[in-house]
């Protein structure tokens, strides 16, 4: 989805005011200039109502010109992804790039080509994943990876012998890397839709649901995944920090999931439930 | 010894919501950091200010390696939220009839004084009223500082 960016001239002591404004209008991040500042929406997010009525609203204490851009979305992230180390898991599990030359043998290779997805292993959240589903049998399971980003979970369950895999992300590019990814390591089998939990086409039971994303949304989608997991299914959650372990915690407790092991690195945690 | 400092960048981004589009995307891409890590970090950091704008400033080393530090959101998002004000009516020259209490600009100072140039909470509150003033919306009741007058 392309990005329209607002080049906006306005007197500084202003800018702050028309900074909460446009918040408010659906802009989502905004960048100091010399003359003002550049304010950044989602193409068709833009309502032009919106935006004269703020002028209108100000028009006795301040005035703005602007001119409009179309920032075409590509892949911003090409540069890291084109020199990046590869990832070794608890010496079994080795992540790498196409580019990447490979000497030693791992017990588990995943093949990961990533744009602008997120999932290489070198974040510790994707690290303490595949660790608990180092220790988490995988065979003949049934397996939901609930925002796969580039798929390296989904591709992991494969790998440990899963034969039911469906993957999904609400970002378009997160699939379309997912399937990529997917096709490198001949895991065709895995289905990847681009929805959010509640609105995907999904009919099965799962024995086990990845869940790498945030705190807000997994204490959102904890409901769900209690009703897309067997009884006595396993849930591995990570995206969130320590301090955030207790409401994840006390959410899982009222759908009668029982937290069986803990997994920390530098603050982000892990947490593998049944139930 | 202490990495390499490569330069500074400052965003202003909702909690929660960044992501690796523009002007995160270019911003921090050009300089082959890594974007998805930046985001997820963010996002995790920001959960209890979602859809919050928050400023950020952001070092980036020689290395490709970064830190962020996130200040407290601008005084006029502030009083946006607290007044529960939604813009976005699609009636031109609509008026604001939002109003905070001094407790509430209180409130407000006290979590904008670590990024204010401001001595006393007394001169952080009147410049948060100030700026309430600006946006229309009324500081009802009596100021403290008049109180004890």
């Amino acid at each position: 989805m392309n990005y329209l960016e607002l080049n906006i001239k306005i007197a500084p002591e202003f800018a702050e005011i028309l900074t909460a404004e446009l918040g408010e209008i659906g802009f989502e991040s905004f960048v100091d200039t010399e003359n003002g500042f550049n304010a950044y929406i989602l193409e068709n997010q833009l309502v032009m109502d919106d935006l004269q009525a703020i002028e209108a609203q100000y028009q006795d204490l301040f005035s703005f010109e602007y001119q409009t851009q179309i920032i075409e979305q590509k892949n911003w992230n090409a540069i890291w992804e084109s020199e990046y180390e590869p990832v070794i898991v608890n010496d079994k599990c080795l992540i790498y790039s196409t580019f990447h030359q490979i000497t030693k043998k791992y017990p588990y290779e995943i093949l990961i080509n990533p744009k602008m997805s997120f999932g290489t292993g070198h974040h510790e959240t994707t690290t303490l994943m595949i660790e608990h589903q180092l220790e988490t049998d995988h065979q003949n399971q049934a397996v939901l990876d609930a925002g796969c980003g580039t798929g390296v979970l989904a591709i992991m369950a494969s790998k440990l012998g899963a034969n039911q895999i469906d993957a999904i992300d609400i970002d378009e590019w997160a699939v379309t890397n997912t399937l990529e990814n997917i096709a490198l390591n001949n895991c065709s089998y895995i289905k990847v839709y681009q929805s959010d939990l509640q609105n995907a086409p999904l009919t099965e039971k799962y024995d086990i649901i990845l869940a790498n994303i945030n705190k807000n949304v997994l204490l959102e989608e904890i409901k769900l995944y209690r009703q897309y997991l067997t009884p006595n299914g396993v849930l591995l959650l990570s995206g969130f920090y320590e301090i955030d372990i207790v409401d994840i915690c006390q959410e899982t407790q009222k759908y009668g999931f029982e937290l069986i092991a803990t997994k920390q690195k530098n603050q982000w945690v892990s947490l593998k439930f049944v139930g | 010894m202490a990495k390499e400092v490569a330069g500074y960048l400052k965003l202003q981004v909702k909690g929660g919501q960044a992501n690796p589009s523009p002007p995160i995307g270019p911003a921090l891409g050009s300089k082959g950091i890594n974007i998805m890590e930046f985001c997820k970090q963010f996002n995790a950091r920001t959960q209890e200010k979602q859809g919050m704008v928050l400023p950020v400033l952001i070092t980036y080393y020689k290395d490709k390696s970064f830190d962020f530090v996130i200040k407290t959101p601008p005084a006029a998002i502030l009083l946006l939220e607290a007044t529960k004000l939604k813009s976005g009516s699609a009636e031109p020259n609509r008026k604001k009839v939002g109003s905070v209490t001094w407790d509430q600009v209180k409130t407000i100072a006290e979590t904008k004084m670590p990024d204010l140039n401001c001595f006393t909470i007394e001169s952080a509150m009147k410049m948060i009223a100030g700026t309430a003033r600006s946006m229309g919306i009324k500081v009802t009741g009596t100021a403290p500082w008049e109180q004890n007058d």
